[in-house]
């Protein structure tokens, strides 16, 4: 995550559990970067990337989605996972990233 | 010949070689009696080797799949090799029991053959569960493409403040300057 922040990137992790729960899992994992909630699904029906009943209880969660959003808040980089299973490559978004120098 | 016997003789290296495989021959026991001991010898059973391979193939297909088909570099890659990986065990399995059914007595029978299949395709089963199941998302077409503008937001963070899409762009790094770009991770949460 250094990579990241060297490369001018500030990153920023969305999903729709709880404040509290991301707390935890930067406690837990060590994460520095910002968590950010969406409990009404407001931000993720805002990207179109509502995954309806998609959570492990039948709620509805996001499906994993990665922006790169330059400073004038212009999309240069996607990426959504066909597999939720296959994780985003931190590498191919550091290349992204770099590449808008 | 007596049990003690047999087992010497097997441990001794006389036993016949079809006698001695993994379970040392214990599975091949047949009944000896006064009468029949002179004349009668078992009929050489083996293990459905065909079977065994089509299980064990579907378990490494299954590892293969989580340790290192996943994890390959570059997204939207279809598993093609990992899902011939799958189908040459069905074509095994299919073969296997096949000569189950129609040669028992040289195959341990026709339920041994059953079980291993019922176990294996249940592996299998589990397997194209798993696959159909993490590729059932909704797709992104309209989600922002690239070009378009990032919809704004403002969401809680961990400690319950307001962050929004524009603070995240103006906000000062650890250098002092606000980041050149913001990488938004949106994931599945309930980790």
């Amino acid at each position: 995550m250094a990579e990241f922040r060297n490369a001018g990137v500030r990153t920023a992790a969305i999903s729709v559990d709880p404040p509290q729960t991301s707390a935890e899992l930067c406690k837990r994992a060590g994460y520095t970067f910002t968590f950010l909630s969406d409990p009404s699904r407001e931000a993720t029906r805002r990207y179109n990337l509502l995954h309806r009943g998609g959570g492990p209880d039948g709620s509805d969660i996001a499906r994993p989605a990665e922006f790169l959003v330059d400073s004038a808040g212009i999309v240069r980089w996607v990426n959504f996972a066909e597999d939720i299973r296959v994780r985003a490559r931190a590498q191919e978004m550091l290349a992204a990233a770099q590449s808008i120098q | 010949m007596d049990v003690v016997e047999r087992s010497q003789r097997w441990r001794s290296g006389t036993c016949p070689p079809e006698r001695r495989g993994f379970f040392g021959g214990l599975d091949t026991i047949t009944v000896v009696t006064p009468d029949n001991a002179a004349t009668r010898q078992p009929a050489p059973r083996r293990r459905n080797g065909l079977l065994w391979a089509g299980g064990l193939l579907i378990v490494v297909a299954l590892l293969s799949n989580i340790l290192f088909f996943l994890r390959l570099p570059g997204q939207a890659i279809f598993p093609w090799l990992n899902l011939a990986l799958f189908v040459v065990p069905v074509v095994l399995l299919v073969m296997g029991l096949r000569r189950a059914i129609t040669q028992p007595e040289t195959y341990r029978g026709k339920a041994g053959g059953w079980i291993l299949t019922a176990l294996s395709v249940l592996l299998l089963a589990f397997a194209v569960f798993a696959f159909y199941k993490s590729r059932d998302i909704p797709n992104a077409a309209s989600a922002p493409k690239v070009g378009a503008k990032a919809p704004d937001f403002v969401l809680p963070d961990t400690s319950g403040r307001s962050v929004g899409l524009s603070d995240l762009l103006s906000m000062p790094m650890d250098n002092g300057a606000p980041p050149k770009a913001v990488l938004l991770v949106f994931y599945r949460g309930y980790w």
